[in-house]
């Protein structure tokens, strides 16, 4: 046992030696983790400017301004006539709302009014989206001006003015916004969506089975070295060697993802202690699966490119099958030829742990086909090992 | 004659149909170096792992040191050092991490390892490169290295597969001079060569190996007196008589 320490105490000073690969290896997931950020770490309302022209300048035209401005997730980038068209000339924007002049003044003397989209085709996806909510909030004043001129139609003659009717209305029309008789609510189905718990799992597991494809070539590099057959003339057995080299690998991509899920529960806050703690174990095992059956490519193949091949190949489909990046159907084909990748039950009891609320305890099978393909993978990996054809 | 420390008895061992160890026996006295001379295919190298534990034979029987080398590998792995033909080092270590790596695997404490690492890259003239880079090192120095770390663990029995392959006459020298002064602290040495010059300098014994077989065994003195006077003629020339002119590949 102390030799196989040994063994992967020497693999852990190589690995440090190496400064491109370990650059890589530890810079990689920081740069994933960025990527994560990036892309599901902000905000998952819709966000958008929309570029607004205002002809007019008066009191209307500024609470439209303001009411646009007061919409989540849109803010407003007020331009001149002439640099909106050129922006939309040279495609640096796609749509621009103009305010056209008199629109105040024709409002309050009782006229109609048109606000005008300028933008290029369509608009594109956003400026659609945009151009929406702008003829909600202006189809909102539209209402306000004719609830306002029917009040006061219906009121003429009875000495109160107008404005009194202009105040009431808006109060009303303000209480009703607040209050709404016919209500709007969200249900969003199978939960809420959380895209870094979704997706956190997989790109851990990912990581991990990256250490295979390199515990793959541990004993290829060694034999090309001619060390192996060296190692063997020594007090060294066969069984040190190869646990020693398990060891190192599981290292390696246990390394590698608890710099991931540190930054995952630094920025994210996606754990608890707890449930950090057993996202830790569920990784570690995991690891230790992946490089078990590491062992065994190593121990069949006999060039680096026989070694490589297989294990990209082998984490290829594991990815793919283990529902990493996508969820499996209950029940489909793929489910049940799923349930030959370690990912499979990797990301199982990864989801449980990190957005499931579930517990080790919860996920003991899955521990368990993990812990069973270990034991399974050195003993079938010991078994094909020979360190010269023919050999010991 | 001395203590047999060595002792091969009808080996044999086949790869398919390649019988590339076909019945040898032979015995190598305690404190001797006993050169194995052959063309290349001829079985040296399956020999030699053989008796280091590597690869099982087929048949026959190995003892080193009063061990059976089938029943008793570790014990064997005790006794036995071996400098393998192609260099085996992790060229991204210094020369001292490697001597005390491969000291730590023959069973050394760190603190012994580390002293006896010292010691054995002084004899090789290298103790001022001890922390430098292996795969900086010239091709003689790798070699001395290769052979250094053969040493770790103060070995009974050594196997030198041509440790002498590609460096210069001087390096060459410095390994010819140290592998006498291991003779000299009772070391038994088991060598293999391409170099005849060479056994004939070193070597107490030859056996001459072909198609898996020992052709011919003796001093190198004797081997000579077979073909002509000792003086007048050289180990290559017996060599070549023996294993003939054909090339081998």
């Amino acid at each position: 046992m102390k030799r196989a320490l040994y063994i992967t105490l020497n693999e852990v000073r190589l690995y440090l030696q190496d400064k491109g690969d370990l650059a890589f290896s530890l810079l990689l997931p920081i740069v994933t983790f960025a990527l994560m950020y990036g892309a599901f770490g902000g905000d998952t309302l819709f966000t958008a400017t929309a570029r607004v022209v205002d002809l007019d300048g008066g009191a209307r035209a500024a609470r439209l301004i303001e009411e646009i401005d007061a919409v989540d997730g849109i803010s407003v980038e007020l331009l001149t006539a002439a640099e909106a068209d050129a922006k939309l000339e040279r495609s640096d924007i796609q749509l621009a709302l103009f305010i056209p002049a008199g629109f105040t003044q024709t409002l309050e003397a009782g006229g109609d009014v048109t606000l005008l989209f300028k933008q290029r085709g369509n608009g594109g996806q956003e400026g659609q989206i945009l151009a929406s909510i702008i003829r909600g909030v202006a189809e909102e004043m539209s209402q306000e001006f004719q609830a306002v001129r029917q009040v006061a139609a219906n009121l003429a003659g009875t000495g109160i003015s107008s404005e009194s009717i202009r105040f009431t209305v808006e109060d009303l029309l303000a209480e009703e916004r607040a209050a709404p008789v016919v209500g709007v609510a969200e249900e969003v189905v199978g939960g809420s969506v959380d895209f870094i718990g979704m997706y956190l799992p997989g790109i851990i597991t990912m990581y991990v089975l990256f250490a295979l494809a390199l515990s793959a070539q541990t004993i290829v590099e060694e034999r090309r070295r001619g060390t192996l057959e060296r190692l063997l003339t020594t007090r060294l057995s066969a069984g040190e060697l190869f646990f020693g080299k398990f060891l190192a690998t599981t290292a390696r991509g246990f390394l590698q993802t608890l710099i991931l899920l540190a930054l995952a529960y630094a920025v994210f806050q996606l754990f608890t202690p707890l449930s950090f703690l057993q996202a830790l174990v569920i990784t570690l095992i995991f690891a230790a699966a992946a490089a078990a059956i590491g062992m065994i490519i190593a121990a069949l193949a006999r060039t680096q490119a026989a070694a490589n091949w297989t294990g990209v190949v082998f984490t290829m489909f594991s990815v793919m099958l283990g529902g990493t990046f996508f969820e499996v159907a209950q029940g489909s084909v793929l489910a049940s030829v799923g349930k030959l990748s370690i990912n499979t039950y990797a990301n199982e009891a990864l989801r449980s742990v990190v957005i499931g609320g579930g517990s080790l305890g919860d996920n003991v099978t899955p521990l368990l086909v993990l812990a069973g393909v270990v034991i399974v993978g050195l003993a079938i990996s010991r078994v094909f090992f020979r360190a010269v054809p023919g050999g010991k | 004659m001395a203590e047999a420390y060595l002792v091969v008895k009808d080996l044999y061992k086949s790869f398919h149909d390649n019988k590339a160890v076909n019945g040898i026996s032979f015995t190598i006295a305690k404190g001797e170096i006993f050169g194995l001379l052959g063309p290349n295919g001829a079985g040296k190298t399956t020999t030699i792992r053989m008796l280091a534990t590597v690869l099982p034979a087929d048949s026959g029987e190995i003892t080193i040191g009063g061990h059976s080398v089938r029943k008793e590998a570790g014990a064997v792995r005790s006794l036995i050092g071996v400098c393998p033909q192609e260099l085996a080092l992790y060229e991204d270590l210094s020369a001292l991490e490697n001597m005390v790596f491969f000291g730590r695997m023959a069973g050394l404490s760190g603190a012994r390892a580390r002293e006896q690492a010292m010691a054995n890259l002084k004899m090789m003239g290298l103790s001022e490169r001890a922390k430098g880079k292996v795969a900086k090192f010239s091709g003689g120095m790798k070699r001395r290295i290769n052979l250094a770390i053969a040493l770790m663990g103060e070995p009974k029995l050594l196997f030198l597969d041509e440790p002498t392959v590609g460096i210069d006459p001087q390096s060459r020298n410095n390994i010819y001079e140290n592998i006498r002064g291991l003779q000299q602290n009772g070391m038994t040495i088991l060598y293999t060569t391409h170099y005849m010059e060479e056994a004939d300098r070193l070597c107490q014994r030859v056996a001459v190996m072909d198609g898996g077989q020992i052709i011919s065994m003796d001093t190198p003195r004797n081997l000579k007196a077979q073909i002509g006077p000792p003086d007048q003629v050289t180990l290559e020339d017996v060599f070549l008589k023996l294993t003939g002119r054909s090339l081998r590949d």
